[in-house]
């Protein structure tokens, strides 16, 4: 049993090792315009992010990314509840919360610009609208299924309106939103590289798209490795803070299975 | 009024409301020309609907989102079966598939724009790249999901390894390769539309840029609902497909009182 335990951390973590050396070796003379050596990809990936690029690109992509995906987070709860408690207000904008749902968040990007023009702004505003569906519908789901029980117990012990929508509301439909947010973060993240990518000269996805229409193809690999690395760090790190703020969640559910 | 048109009353008028007031909004020209009235967008959408060039980008687009999604399915699930059966293979391609499963499609657009070009190849790599993930985790977690009696009595009822595969742990994940394949479908759409838009692939998302960077923001904003609409037709079609396909399984069988 040990044995095999073993055996797959071996296999698990040196599979991709195995895979980053093949690709380190095998490209290493490579003259194929596409594809250059990995070596020449990492040198540019030092040259251009560390740490020239680094605050006038990286850190502005990711500023416009966390401010974006904030604003949608505090608004798309903030909707949530107010259509979930407020029957009129869902009937009124279910119908177009579904539409707006429908249209894929990259499209609504030449439309912003086209209002806003190419600057910050645009891309902080089509960041937080796009990502503001997935928590807005979590959330409404979320409370949606909060148990009656929960909710009578509450208003045995009178809990104010407030107390209820604070104490009893929103913690039992944390598992629910936090899965929101998630969804909510992959979607700010691709809207982010898409308002870059179309017609901004600043930006990870601008420079990244740039290199790839001026043919500077190690440029253009060191820009998606950097993309690929940020959307894995981004993910790990919600997941974390998930795993944090949830942990109650987690552990009652624990219980529950063993149970 | 009865309680039971209140609602449909009720959505009746937030849609007029929002459509009054983009008119309105409009009318005052608080964006310029760059905000169309309603009644513009929607005269312009008629006549869009009338020619050509759209119902070819139209079939485009749901071409490729539909043929890429049936290639992501198909080597996802043989994918997914693979990895999920053994579990060395699992364990190798642990890190792998968590390293790209947060890495959206959009990141490789340039290499894919630079490789093959702004054509429908480029659109449909795209596609499968970005549905191809998540129906492969998910069929990892149905091959899991299987109940061990199942399978054990399979064993003994002297099926083959292969049958067992396909005649017990293949429906016993079905499910979760139709919550995969719900999820996917739009996703599909999403990517093609994005390919488009980005990397000049054929289909709507071109049609879009061009709209855009001809100022014709009319036709944008017609382009924009029609995709809204697509959109939801793509989430209303897959779920009725997942019902019918899935009829037979617990967790969608109606109950019967």
């Amino acid at each position: 049993m040990r044995n095999v335990k073993i055996r797959n951390w071996v296999i698990g973590a040196g599979t991709p090792v195995l895979l980053l050396a093949a690709w380190w070796f095998l490209s290493a003379n490579s003259t194929d315009p596409f594809f250059p050596p990995l070596q020449t990809i990492l040198v540019r990936f030092q040259e251009l992010w560390l740490f020239e690029h680094f605050q006038s690109d990286v850190l502005l992509s990711l500023g416009n990314l966390f401010v974006g995906f904030a604003i949608a987070a505090v608004a798309g709860i903030g909707l949530g509840f107010a259509t979930a408690l407020l029957p009129p207000v869902r009937w009124m904008i279910d119908p177009l919360i579904h539409f707006l749902r429908g249209i894929p968040p990259v499209a609504l990007v030449p439309i912003f610009i086209s209002l806003i023009g190419f600057g910050t702004q645009m891309r902080v505003t089509s960041i937080a609208l796009a990502a503001l569906f997935p928590t807005m519908i979590a959330t409404v789901d979320g409370i949606r299924s909060v148990s009656n029980d929960l909710m009578d117990v509450a208003r045995v012990y009178r809990l104010s309106r407030k107390e209820r929508v604070l104490n009893v509301l929103l913690p039992a439909a944390m598992p629910q939103i936090f899965s929101g947010l998630q969804v909510s973060l992959q979607v700010a993240f691709i809207v982010m590289i898409a308002s870059e990518m179309l017609g901004s000269s600043q930006g990870i996805g601008a420079m990244t798209l740039l290199a790839q229409q001026s043919f500077m193809t190690a440029d253009m690999w060191a820009g998606i490795l950097l993309l690929g690395v940020i959307g894995f760090l981004v993910n790990i790190l919600f997941s974390l803070l998930k795993r944090k703020v949830l942990s109650w969640y987690i552990g009652s559910r624990r219980m529950a299975r063993a149970a | 009024m009865k309680a039971s048109i209140r609602p449909y009353a009720f959505s009746a008028l937030g849609i007029a409301g929002a459509l009054v007031i983009w008119q309105v909004l409009a009318t005052a020209k608080v964006a310029g020309n760059a905000l169309p009235p309603a009644t513009t967008v929607f005269s312009t959408l008629t006549s869009t609907l009338g020619t050509g060039t759209f119902w070819s980008a139209l079939g485009a687009t749901i071409g490729i989102a539909l043929l890429a999604l049936a290639l992501a399915a198909l080597a996802g699930v043989a994918i997914g079966l693979l990895v999920g059966s053994f579990e060395s293979v699992r364990y190798a391609t642990l890190a792998v598939l968590e390293f790209l499963k947060p890495v959206p499609p959009i990141v490789v657009l340039p290499l894919a724009v630079l490789v093959l070009g702004p054509t429908a190849e480029m659109s449909l790599f795209l596609v499968v790249f970005g549905c191809l993930l998540p129906i492969v985790m998910q069929t990892v977690d149905g091959v899991q999901g299987t109940d061990p009696v199942a399978r054990d009595t399979a064993r003994s009822y002297g099926m083959r390894e292969g049958e067992i595969l396909a005649r017990v742990v293949l429906p016993s994940a079905m499910p979760y390769i139709g919550t995969a394949m719900r999820v996917a479908a739009p996703a599909a759409l999403v990517v093609t539309v994005v390919a488009g838009l980005l990397g000049g692939g054929p289909g709507l998302g071109q049609s879009i840029y061009q709209a855009q960077a001809a100022g014709d923001y009319a036709s944008l904003y017609a382009l924009v609902i029609v995709l809204g609409v697509l959109g939801l037709l793509f989430q209303g079609a897959t779920r009725l497909a997942e019902r019918r396909v899935l009829h037979w399984h617990e967790s969608y069988r109606e109950v019967v009182p």
